[in-house]
């Protein structure tokens, strides 16, 4: 079977009518989907132009200064990538390789947390934060983070190592390799490309979390991206100056996610696209 | 094709493990256990600390009246899920995560859909058309939803201006004061997030054999009806990994709902997520937050039962 990319088309031959209802159809969506962007980039140059990004850039708002909160995004999203990649690869090996009893049925037990939303798990997250001493540390958000991504990591990576030849396995076995070894040279790999996937989402999904820093990172020092949009907010007064402002801080906030998108794009896209139901 | 596979690889496996020897195999299986503990121990740390200790915290927490500080707790019993379950703003947000989560599943499934056929169909500047849809879904939702939410204001919010400057005035509304409009407007951002579902769609298309089309095609089928008759129904498994991760998605929707309309107005938009956490953090109400947040997990908990089996039976 042949497999095209996301980059060619279907076979299909458009008419001309068609055609034209195809592209008009496309960019009107497209304009209201930028739309948003569009209106933030406009408002943050209306008043004061584009100095008003060298101001919020060097200055701080509410004690939190905006190329920190990239530094501690950026800290938060390794260390979530990092466990999501290591923990949920030892266990995808375990699941995959490892023939124990009650293996299916931990598996599956694994996947029913798929749907644990975030706000649920406040009350406990802040109890065990304070417990284990992480208030305002990067791995005080990390972990909460990562537990809740490391189902979904589990069921991609697990997909991805089932589909190794066992016969690969085989001959290893018959060198008296054991699970480590095959675990390092074999599955590990032979999963690059989905490990490379998953650390790209995991790093998305990270930069996007506003409720584990909200509750965790209470020193402004420690404000993650995400979390400064709610955090700057007063900072700014409602003059025309100042709002032209605070949408050049939301728009410089949201840079580091653009660019991971725009140059990681191929990752992002296969990690969302492998995580689904195979035929 | 990947099951059969397997079963095919599983039985010369099963009878080299009849061979007396190599009991280098059988030795290796014997010592698959105790790798399987230690393979597992990780993530069995961070799902016993994270999810079964919360679980019990929790459990404990919601039968008490007790703050943040965890200090001076009353216990209540079951008060708090009495409280709870007749309070009618928890009612509200559960109706309205099922019904966002509903809509999200709706507009995936068509408006997704249709989208990412189109983009499919020999569309110049793919790439960013693509980037474009995705953005929404891929920055910080707490960014976009400010912006957007900025955009509902009535008097200078963009959308009433802009709605003005084209002659439809009279279609402004007060965004965030009437409960439709409110509603219309949460609509149309949990639209923007259909990012992903156009990616799931997109890549799977790309699987469809190309003579299928072709035949189609030199029979005078137009692509509405290539589109309709014969690629919606070959993406079935496709609809399922998108209605999963919608209603997946929308269990975790709280920024979106936060940072656009906060709950407005008078908290007629919340959802079970904004609901626990302005008991958390704006009411210091934790007993209550904790009893709040043990029914929206049995929910979870009950549709991810679901999904597991939808997933098993679409394998």
């Amino acid at each position: 079977m042949a497999t095209r990319s996301l980059e060619q088309s279907l076979p299909l031959h458009l008419r001309r009518g068609e055609r034209i209802a195809t592209y008009a159809f496309i960019v009107i969506f497209a304009l209201a989907f930028a739309a948003p962007l569009i209106n933030a980039v406009q408002t943050s140059i209306a008043v004061g132009g584009f100095e008003n990004y060298l101001v919020v850039l060097t200055r701080s708002y509410n004690g939190v200064s905006i190329p920190l909160t990239f530094l501690n995004s950026a800290i938060v999203a390794v260390m979530h990538a990092t466990l999501v990649c290591s923990v949920g690869a030892l266990a995808a090996y375990a699941f995959s390789f490892i023939d124990f009893r009650g293996r299916e049925v931990m598996y599956y037990g694994v996947l029913l947390f798929l749907a644990v939303p975030a706000t649920a798990l406040l009350v406990p997250v802040y109890f065990l934060t304070g417990t284990l001493g992480l208030f305002n540390t990067h791995l005080g958000v990390a972990l909460p983070e990562a537990v809740l991504t490391l189902p979904f990591a589990v069921l991609l990576l697990r997909n991805r190592m089932d589909d190794i030849p066992r016969e690969l396995v085989e001959a290893a076995v018959m060198d008296k390799a054991t699970h480590i070894t095959i675990f390092r040279h074999v599955a590990l790999p032979l999963s690059r490309g989905t490990l490379a996937n998953l650390a790209a989402l995991s790093v998305m999904w990270s930069l996007q979390d506003f409720l584990f820093p909200s509750i965790v990172l209470r020193d402004s020092q420690m404000a993650t991206a995400a979390q400064a949009v709610q955090t700057i907010r007063s900072a700014f007064a409602p003059t025309p100056v100042e709002s032209a402002q605070y949408y050049a801080a939301l728009v410089l906030l949201g840079v580091p996610a653009v660019l991971i998108i725009i140059f990681a794009f191929k990752y992002v896209t296969n990690g969302i696209s492998a995580g689904g139901v195979k035929e | 094709m990947t099951r059969v596979t397997t079963s095919k690889l599983t039985k010369p496996r099963g009878g080299s493990k009849a061979l007396p020897p190599r009991g280098g195999v059988s030795r290796v299986a014997l010592k698959g256990g105790w790798y399987a503990v230690g393979f597992l121990a990780p993530l069995g740390i961070l799902y016993s600390v994270y999810f079964l200790f919360s679980f019990g915290i929790l459990g404990v927490v919601s039968t008490q009246r007790v703050g943040l500080t965890f200090r001076n707790a009353v216990d209540v019993g079951f008060q708090n899920f009495v409280l709870v379950a007749g309070d009618p703003a928890f009612q509200g947000a559960l109706m309205n995560t099922i019904a966002f989560a509903a809509f999200s599943v709706a507009v995936s499934l068509s408006l997704g859909f249709i989208l990412a056929m189109m983009l499919a169909s020999g569309i110049r500047m793919r790439r960013a058309f693509y980037t474009i849809f995705l953005l929404p879904s891929l920055i910080p939702m707490s960014l976009f939803a400010t912006v957007f939410g900025r955009m509902l204001e009535t008097r200078d919010g963009a959308i009433n201006e802009f709605l003005r400057a084209i002659g439809l005035g009279f279609a402004a509304q007060d965004w965030l004061g009437d409960p439709t409009a409110a509603y219309v407007a949460v609509g149309v951002i949990i639209t923007y997030a259909i990012g992903l579902p156009i990616m799931y769609y997109s890549t799977d298309v790309a699987q469809v054999q190309a003579s299928v089309m072709e035949s189609a095609t030199l029979d005078g089928a137009s692509v509405w009806q290539i589109y309709r008759i014969m690629l919606f129904p070959l993406l079935r498994t496709t609809h399922i990994t998108v209605i999963l991760s919608v209603v997946l998605g929308s269990f975790r929707a709280f920024d979106i709902i936060y940072f656009s309309t906060a709950g407005q107005p008078g908290g007629r938009t919340d959802i079970t997520g904004t609901y626990i956490y302005k008991a958390t953090l704006g009411l210091d109400r934790i007993g209550y937050a904790a009893a709040a947040s043990i029914l929206v997990l049995l929910v979870a908990l009950a549709f991810s039962v679901v999904q597991i089996i939808v997933r098993r039976k679409a394998l």
